[in-house]
């Protein structure tokens, strides 16, 4: 089999690091990258669309952003995994501290179960949504419904990932992680709580396109995930070359 | 410094984050000054006062912990520091009152004042619980000869009082600002 | 008790008499009548919680022996939060 050999083609990793852990650590902010384009250019469900308008609005919504919810959707359900890809980088860096494992399957297992509501389900409904455009109005505002908060609503399933990881940090002796990132994990839970009070409200601060449910938010995760980013390339060349594989 | 960086980031973080609540809360109510007016007169201020000197008094004492620990005094560092973590259990169960009786009166989330009351206190009382736990960390650690250290009661201390100065703006903004 | 634990504990007594007192001005602490909003007061009333925060932060979290740098980010904050509030507050 040919093998694309590692000194021909190769990122960077002039500080130590294993190759494979190279390739993830890049593709992290590459997935991440387009899951971006996807979620607000394409489709449009970041920042989201009103809760408060009528059916006859939400079938306006799909109407004017057919095409791209078709396209980003779809391009969306044959990346999917690459959300489980990245819960796998982290995971591994996690495997390294000194606390064992469990916290890394710990972590794994909840940021995947979260990514079905977190944007699976918006995906199902979205295209469901754009697949009849002369669908009953009523039955395509639950469409809307159902995906926006599923979307935006389930964010509380990621939390008991991010506590794992900030319990696993503040415990590590091993320092993958500084422990200011614990910090920043627990602001993400905070805001995920908060962000329950969407299913209640479908207006003000609090519904899924407020001030303190999702612009506050968005920007908490904004901070956690460029920080992730960073500290997975640190963590990755802090790592040597030769250190023995983890099991 | 007093305590670590790390936890700085997440005080100094914290606050950040809280003054963005504090801030849409206030254009809120600017947007609805009579409702939210109505609204205050019927919070309980004998229990907001008292909850407000409780967090002072238990941040009192968590700061007299740290003079003790770097005093070498750690029996009575420790004993502060449970006084302090008291405090925050007495200050949580009167939350839990304040909110019950509250409720059981009428005043749920569809009035747009406690919508605000209820999630900036609840995101307040989830810190003061996160500050109990640290504070018990301390006091594991002051109770293992090998682990007491000023530098981990400054850490914790620090935490501990950002859950008291943030608890001061929302009684100033929530209770007593008309 | 030494120089700092006096310092703190006086601290602590201003800032409960000034919790207490204005405890008194709050719109539920007068139910017999209709509250009023009330300018002089907020103006006092956030005044007072101005100062209480700094006293929080420089005495308790000891900023005032701090690098100078935290000492500039925490009263940053104050300055920014309550100019903020009273801003909203006015217009």
């Amino acid at each position: 089999m040919s093998v694309i050999t590692p000194e021909q083609v190769s990122p960077t990793a002039t500080d130590g690091g294993k190759r494979d852990v190279w390739w993830m650590t890049w593709f992290f902010p590459a997935w991440y990258a387009v899951f971006g384009v996807i979620i607000c250019l394409l489709t449009r469900v970041t920042p989201p669309p009103r809760p408060d308008v009528t059916a006859a609005g939400k079938v306006e919504f799909f109407a004017q952003h057919h095409l791209t919810i078709q396209i980003g959707f779809t391009l969306l359900l044959i990346l999917l995994g690459g959300a489980a890809m990245t819960n796998g980088l982290v995971a591994y860096q996690m495997k390294r501290m000194s606390v064992g494992s469990a916290f890394a399957y710990g972590y794994l297992g909840g940021m995947s179960v979260g990514a079905i509501p977190g944007f699976l389900l918006v995906t199902v409904c979205f295209l469901t949504a754009a697949f009849r455009p002369d669908r009953n109005p009523e039955l395509t505002s639950l469409l809307y419904d159902l995906g926006m908060l599923s979307y935006n609503g389930s964010l509380g399933c990621f939390s008991v990932a991010y506590l794992v990881l900030a319990i696993a940090i503040l415990y590590d002796r091993n320092e993958i992680f500084p422990k200011w990132f614990a910090y920043i994990s627990i602001w993400q839970i905070v805001t995920e709580v908060i962000a329950t009070q969407m299913f209640v409200f479908d207006s003000g601060p609090f519904a899924w396109n407020g001030s303190i449910s999702f612009w506050l938010a968005v920007v908490v995760f904004s901070v956690w995930l460029g920080a992730l980013i960073v500290l997975l390339r640190r963590a990755a060349a802090a790592e040597s070359a030769d250190a023995p594989a983890l099991d | 410094m007093p305590g670590d960086i790390n936890m700085w980031v997440m005080v100094l973080g914290d606050m950040i984050i809280f003054a963005g609540y504090f801030v849409i809360f206030m254009i809120y109510r600017s947007m609805n000054r009579q409702e939210f007016l109505l609204a205050q007169q019927h919070l309980n201020i004998a229990i907001g006062v008292t909850n407000t000197v409780i967090l002072l008094t238990s941040s009192w004492v968590v700061a007299l912990a740290v003079q003790a620990v770097r005093a070498g005094e750690f029996e009575k560092s420790t004993r502060l520091v449970l006084a302090g973590g008291a405090g925050g259990i007495a200050f949580m169960v009167l939350k839990g009152y304040e909110w019950a009786s509250k409720i059981a009166a009428g005043h749920t989330n569809s009035e747009m004042f406690y919508s605000f009351y209820y999630v900036i206190t609840g995101v307040h009382l989830l810190h003061v619980l996160i500050g109990l736990i640290v504070l018990g960390v301390v006091v594991r650690e002051l109770r293992n000869p090998a682990k007491r250290r000023p530098a981990m009661v400054e850490t914790g201390a620090t935490y501990w009082h950002m859950v008291d100065l943030l608890w001061v703006i929302i009684f100033a903004l929530f209770y007593v600002m008309r | 008790m030494n120089l700092q634990s006096r310092a703190i504990t006086w601290v602590w007594g201003l800032l409960v008499l000034i919790t207490i007192g204005t405890g008194w001005l709050a719109p539920a602490a007068h139910t017999n009548h209709l509250a009023q909003a009330s300018l002089p007061i907020t103006v006092l009333v956030l005044a007072l919680a101005l100062i209480k925060s700094r006293l929080i932060i420089r005495y308790f979290m000891e900023v005032r022996n701090a690098p100078r740098w935290l000492g500039l980010a925490t009263d940053g904050w104050l300055a920014a939060l309550f100019g903020a509030v009273l801003v909203i507050y006015l217009v």
